[in-house]
């Protein structure tokens, strides 16, 4: 495997990390938006992985809070590619929910060709990644949420901002909507279903802060 | 034994063995010798009895065949498979005795004295050190080149047993015992696999002696054991492949044909898993050493079913404590680094397992427990779900105090992991003495335990809330941690700034505490920002870093100290950092530092401004605008933005 160099340092991809935001659940019938919380709690950009928790308030389904874990894979082209393989994404699909990304747009190409196995992602203004939610922390499987799907995410390291788009292939309806949206833009302009657009916090302090841990 | 085999009573038979009459005295070692083999019950009444030093006497001053020849036996006899027996032969002075008697002319009483010796050295009482006072190393290696294959045997197995140290290796190798016993390899089975038994101690952790082993006779000696590895014996299977894993792990890639060879015996020794005795009690720990950091074969080996196969042991209810432990190591290197083999092991259940194996009466299962346990929460996911619950952290904490110096550090390396911000167990750490525990070790005398208390607090701090703050320090205190920060190992001193640093990460409130008790700690931290060690000065760097998102007085703190440390010609600590091409995590950092210092939301930034520019700073920032790293080059685009009228006159923000 190529690449046994550190990869180069990410000041909004630390651990202890928090991002704040909201994600955008709209459908044709109605307007939504839940407010979002994200907290990094593991990195490892050598092996391409992140995790953390998010935290989904004022969901009309659920009475309190409704916090997952997730874990994230970083499209390094070392541990990661474009390409998911995995989670009912076929190349298609991955494709299609990269290209919502304007940043992406420039590299669909090469990614349509190869997989953009030879673009240089470590010296990328952008990380592409896939975040996972694994399971519930406080409540039930029965809260009215789903996490069968994934996140389709792209961060910019400059302000450490990151959009996502969550692919569900479960849910008919979502998809039903998502292509016909799809059909009647071009493919090009982002839907609105599912949208997670968070912004990196220092929460109240007057500047960046970092914690660390060491795993033994 | 004919039924009407009669004998006399135990206390006559024990007289009888000093009996001035040399047949009297052989028919008592003869009824002693009959009575006690395999009956327990008789060993311990006869060593109740003194028997033992007396059948030892014989051995020493008597000369007759028959009579060495009994006694010899009556030794091996009592200390075969019973601690007590062991004990009293050894107290009983019979070590010389025996290894005087290897070099009797007759065959029967140097086989007879092999034996017992044999017996001898099965038991983990059997001394280990005294092999190798006095003349007694010399004579084992000559034993080794005995025209008795039983006594070379012998002297191959006793010199595997004593052998555990660096000197005692060297000592050996020194000696020319890796010729003979490469000589031995070519022997029957029973002396090969004495001889490499004998190697894999040699080579054990010593890079050295692997590498000369690689290069001797050319590399026949590598091929002769390289070949054993296919050996019909699964015993001698076995310790080839221990004598090349200890080669590989000593030098990794010393030898051309290494990842070929290392993949034949991943396959050789998932099959001797399956074996009955030796071969397959041993086989876990000798698979734990050839996987370890490599990852490519712990990869293979979990494609080959090794975690399923090993957790198969773990599970069952009655393992030798060997094997046990060889088990536990197979798995703490099979999960040291891949998460997919964590997951797999947790499917299988082995929790409860792994909670019994901490309380397990050995020392060396603990020690094994505990590393496994600290490879599977070597993940966030883990420390949430599986290893979530407090049957862990319990006997976890009991183990931090254990007299064994061993168990105490391997149980500390596994709380450092459990007591992470994320894990419920951190709840029940604060609620027993867990921090009172971590203090005290943090005090130890042992530096690496110093050193893994002081991170397993600075992980407690993690993201901690005031509570948890408030309760360290009040353990720690203020002036403890100062004298860690001055620790004279440099690893501890990384760990304490780096606790710092998430002392006063979080809530703004905290970072007052740096500057209580006249800045005590504030200037301890500052000091290490020169430290000629980078692991040292990064952390000192980013303590700086968090107290500059402080209030106005912290930021005015940090910039105080940044100008303080110009003199002369020499640049401030900042400048330093920025200038520094090591490593691009350390400008950034520093870059940050400079945001933090000049961010707008605490007031008038424009004298802060100044004093920088004066520094020097927006000067080196310049020079950064094409830096090389991402990063870096974002953040100093940032950073000058402060500095532009705009932003100093309005205070915009950014």
């Amino acid at each position: 495997m190529p690449g046994h160099t550190l990869p180069p340092p990410c000041t909004f991809l630390n651990v202890g990390q928090a991002f704040a935001g909201t994600q955008n659940v709209s459908n044709m019938q109605k307007d939504e938006a839940w407010k979002v919380n994200v907290r990094l709690q593991g990195v490892d950009m050598q092996s391409g992985y992140l995790c953390g928790s998010m935290e989904a308030l004022n969901v009309p389904a659920a009475e309190t809070p409704v916090v997952t874990f997730w874990e994230g894979e970083i499209v390094d082209n070392r541990n990661y590619s474009f390409y998911t393989g995995q989670w009912d994404a076929t190349k298609e699909t991955d494709v299609k929910h990269w290209s919502k990304f304007a940043s992406f747009l420039e590299l669909r190409e090469e990614v349509q060709k190869d997989g953009g196995k030879s673009i240089d992602l470590v010296n990328h203004p952008y990380i592409f990644m896939r975040w996972k939610e694994k399971f519930f922390v406080n409540v039930g499987t029965d809260c009215g949420l789903t996490i069968a799907g994934f996140y389709y995410v792209c961060f910019s390291r400059s302000d450490g901002s990151v959009n996502g788009f969550y692919y569900d292939p479960n849910s008919r309806y979502a998809a039903y909507n998502y292509d016909l949206l799809n059909v009647v833009l071009g493919n090009v302009l982002c839907s609105p279903y599912q949208k997670l657009e968070l912004k990196a916090t220092n929460e109240g302090r007057a500047g960046h802060s970092f914690a660390t841990y060491q795993f033994q | 034994m004919p039924a009407s085999a009669t004998w006399a009573r135990p206390e006559d038979l024990v007289e009888s063995l000093s009996s001035l009459d040399n047949t009297a005295r052989l028919k008592a070692l003869r009824d002693v010798k009959n009575q006690i083999i395999g009956n327990k019950t008789k060993k311990l009444s006869y060593i109740k009895l003194g028997a033992v030093p007396r059948v030892v006497e014989i051995l020493a001053s008597d000369t007759e065949i028959p009579l060495l020849v009994q006694s010899a036996a009556a030794v091996g006899s009592f200390a075969c498979g019973i601690d007590a027996g062991v004990r009293a032969v050894l107290d009983s002075g019979v070590l010389p005795h025996l290894l005087k008697m290897l070099q009797n002319g007759d065959t029967k009483v140097a086989e007879t004295c092999a034996r017992a010796l044999k017996m001898i050295f099965h038991s983990p009482l059997a001394p280990k050190s005294d092999m190798f006072q006095g003349h007694r190393m010399e004579l084992l290696l000559q034993l080794l080149n005995h025209d008795n294959e039983n006594v070379s045997e012998v002297a191959a197995r006793v010199l595997a047993r004593c052998c555990e140290s660096k000197e005692h290796q060297q000592a050996l190798a020194d000696a020319g015992g890796l010729q003979s016993l490469v000589s031995l390899l070519a022997g029957s089975t029973k002396i090969r696999e004495a001889a490499l038994d004998a190697l894999a101690a040699l080579t054990k952790n010593n890079k050295q002696i692997s590498e000369t082993v690689i290069k001797m006779h050319n590399g026949d000696a590598l091929i002769s054991i390289i070949r054993l590895i296919k050996d019909k014996s699964p015993l001698s299977r076995l310790l080839a492949c221990m004598c090349l894993a200890n080669i590989g792990k000593a030098c990794p890639g010393g030898y051309a044909q290494e990842g070929e060879v290392r993949a034949t015996m991943l396959g050789i020794l998932m099959k001797l898993l399956e074996e009955a005795g030796q071969a397959g009690e041993d086989s876990p720990g000798v698979l734990a050493d050839l996987v370890a950091n490599n990852e490519e074969l712990q990869k293979a080996a979990a494609e080959k079913k090794a975690i399923e196969k090993l957790a198969e042991f773990l599970l069952r209810e009655e393992v030798p404590y060997k094997q046990l432990e060889g088990v536990l190591w197979g798995l703490t290197e099979l999960c040291a680094k891949l998460e997919e083999s964590r997951r797999q092991l947790l499917e299988l259940k082995v929790e409860g397992s792994l909670v019994a194996a901490l309380r397990h009466p050995c020392e060396g299962v603990k020690v094994a427990a505990c590393s496994c346990i600290a490879s599977l929460s070597r993940s966030v996911k883990n420390l949430r779900t599986s290893l979530a619950s407090e049957q862990f952290v319990r006997p976890l904490l009991q183990l931090m105090n254990d007299p064994c110096p061993g168990v105490q550090g391997a149980a500390l390396t596994v709380v450092g992991n459990i007591v992470l911000d994320f894990t419920p167990q951190k709840l029940v750490f604060m609620q027993t003495d867990g921090i009172a525990q971590l203090t005290n070790l943090s005090q130890s005398m042992d530096h690496t335990l110093r050193r893994n208390a002081v991170l397993a607090l600075k992980n407690l701090l993690f993201m901690a809330d005031v509570t948890v703050k408030r309760r360290v320090m009040a353990e720690l205190t203020v002036s403890t941690l100062c004298d860690l920060i001055r620790d004279p190992e440099e690893e501890v001193q990384e760990q304490a700034v780096s606790l710092v640093r998430n002392l006063v990460h979080g809530d703004p409130d905290f970072i007052e505490q740096i500057f209580s008790d006249g800045s005590m700690l504030f200037q301890a931290v500052e000091k290490q920002l020169t430290n000629h060690r980078l692991e040292v000065s990064v952390q000192a760097l980013y303590v700086m870093n968090n107290v500059a998102c402080g209030s106005e007085v912290h930021k005015e703190a940090v910039l105080a100290s940044v100008l303080r440390s110009r003199s002369g010609n020499k640049s401030s600590w900042l400048i330093c950092f920025l200038q520094d091409m090591s490593n691009p995590q350390l400008r950034v950092v520093a870059v940050v530092c400079i945001i933090n210092l000049l961010d707008p939301a605490g007031g008038d930034i424009s004298s802060r401004v100044m004093r920088l520019r004066e520094a020097g700073v927006e000067a080196q920032l310049r020079k950064m605008v094409d830096d090389s790293c991402l990063d870096v080059k974002y953040h100093v685009k940032s950073a000058l933005e402060c500095f532009t009228p705009a932003t100093v006159t309005t205070s915009s923000g950014r």
